[in-house]
């Protein structure tokens, strides 16, 4: 079969099952933390932000559709923001044409999904096929303007922000926050998942107390950064740093697990 | 004195998650009528089929990728982590890489409420799953199709499974009445979008003066529309870049 012809049937039925779920779980979202929603809290700050207006939505779509169509053109990877942003966004627009009562449409997860499959099937086969013939003076505003600023709000605008909701949120999810953002930002590269879970582990101590849950809760936090920081090699970085001699076994191991920093 | 139908000013989140969301109910038909919570829409199963379907669609646009060089749902840089692996055979870095995200996000999911698709599906499973398949020598599921469908959707149901059991010995346990600070993060999540327009502002105007210029009208007058000013700083932005090319470096 023809290869381009091949790249558009397998397009049509990725984007179909991307757009499906990718819509549901958006619209449970909204439902959270009563129901198990699925995006991220920056897809749901974002679709907030449009304020259930389709113009918007479309907009802010359209604006990630022409740095992944560029980004598409060079590497074959058409980023991260298909799922978060894109099809979420272009879902939400289509829904609202007509009708703009949010619990009808956004928050709505057989409205979000049967939409959803239809924008994701449109979507991944634009991208697929027809990023080579986007113009250049769109690809370079696409990535020179709205890269920079997408990489600003991961880092460090988001782990600001949700470092001063831990601080506010309480003495014991503010220390939480504090030591598991600074070393999340230290062995992962970004603080905003550490302090979640610092936040997590602060409140539900608050709650609950230290109970079997959340004991084994933060033993697990503490397993997985510690697991973390030898797979990305942060272990040797620091010894470096510090201008102490690395054990021959600990660099030997990290040979041998292909684990060594960059 | 607009059309809209909030009333807020441009930047505002005017909605707010929350359980108020199912109240209006609607008389519409198929596609209007809101599910309610006793529904397979809102259902506790219906997430791992929906965990499924899109990690299927992650994992075949890794299949792609490997076969076509196109359609993979990760970023450049960590996309750049496989292809590595696929030219030189170390697939160590995007197999740990990946892996990493993928058992971080599926902990903190069932916590907060809202599984990271970013971190959990299109890293753990769209790059570090196939990294450690092909690291392994199972080329298999990334060289056909068909396969590559019920392999992925196997994975995604594993993980939606996986979020649903940590939920019930957590948040939904007896006796337990913690949310683990879940309205904490959605407040911040909330406030996080509000801060993209004016990032999209001064990124374009660093980008070059015509761009900068066409991003701030168009913020100002989606402000003035009461419309939310982050569509009209990247249109204006957009158009202005049309006319006005950003020069090279």
């Amino acid at each position: 079969m023809n290869e381009t012809l091949t790249v558009l049937l397998e397009s049509l039925v990725i984007g179909g099952l991307i757009g499906f779920g990718a819509s549901a779980g958006v619209a449970r979202m909204f439902h959270a933390p009563k129901v198990q929603g699925m995006g991220a809290f920056r897809t749901l700050g974002e679709l907030n932000a449009c304020q259930n207006d389709p113009v918007a939505h479309f907009s802010f779509g359209l604006g990630f559709l022409f740095n992944a169509w560029s980004s598409a053109v060079g590497t074959g990877a058409l980023t991260s923001d298909v799922d978060h942003r894109i099809v979420p966004h272009w879902t939400a627009s289509v829904a609202m044409i007509k009708n703009r009562k949010l619990a009808e449409t956004l928050h709505n997860p057989r409205r979000m999904a049967i939409t959803g499959t239809a924008v994701g099937m449109v979507l991944v086969t634009l991208l697929n096929t027809t990023a080579a013939s986007i113009p250049h003076s769109l690809q370079e505003v696409a990535a020179k303007v709205l890269g920079p600023a997408s990489e600003w709000l991961i880092n460090p605008v988001m782990p600001i922000i949700f470092w001063m909701a831990a601080v506010d949120a309480g003495r014991r999810a503010g220390a939480w926050g504090t030591v598991l953002g600074g070393l999340g930002h230290l062995v992962m590269g970004n603080a905003v998942p550490g302090i979640v879970l610092g936040i997590v582990i602060g409140k539900g101590v608050d709650d609950l107390g230290w109970t079997k849950v959340t004991k084994s809760l933060a033993a697990v936090v503490l397993t997985l950064f510690a697991a973390s920081t030898f797979l990305r090699g942060a272990d040797v970085t620091l010894l470096q740093q510090l201008n102490v001699d690395i054990p021959h076994w600990l660099t030997h191991l990290h040979d041998v697990t292909g684990t060594k920093p960059e | 004195m607009t059309d809209t139908s909030t009333s807020a000013t441009g930047g505002i989140p005017a909605q707010n998650s929350g359980s108020g969301s199912g109240e209006e109910r609607a008389k519409g038909g198929f596609l209007t009528k809101v599910p309610g919570e006793g529904s397979f829409w809102l259902s506790e199963w219906a997430f791992p089929v929906f965990v499924a379907c899109l990690a299927a669609g992650i994992f075949t646009g890794t299949q792609l990728y490997y076969t076509y060089g196109t359609g993979v749902f990760s970023d450049v840089a960590v996309a750049s982590m496989l292809k590595a692996g696929m030219e030189n055979g170390s697939y160590g870095a995007a197999a740990a890489f990946g892996a990493g995200f993928l058992f971080a996000r599926i902990i903190e999911g069932p916590m907060v409420g809202i599984l990271d698709i970013g971190g959990s599906l299109q890293t753990g499973v769209g790059i570090g799953i196939p990294a450690m398949l092909l690291g392994a020598g199972f080329t298999a599921p990334l060289e056909h199709f068909w396969l590559a469908i019920p392999v992925g959707a196997l994975l995604g149901g594993l993980i939606g499974i996986a979020i649903l059991a940590i939920r019930r010995a957590t948040v939904n346990s007896t006796g337990g009445t913690s949310t683990f600070g879940a309205d904490v993060m959605m407040g911040a999540g909330n406030s996080a979008g509000r801060y993209l327009g004016p990032l999209v502002i001064i990124s374009a105007a660093t980008a070059s003066l015509p761009v900068g210029i066409g991003s701030t009208i168009g913020a100002a007058l989606f402000y003035k529309w009461q419309k939310p000013l982050t569509g009209g700083a990247i249109i204006g932005a957009m158009i202005a870049g049309l006319f006005f090319p950003i020069p090279g470096k």
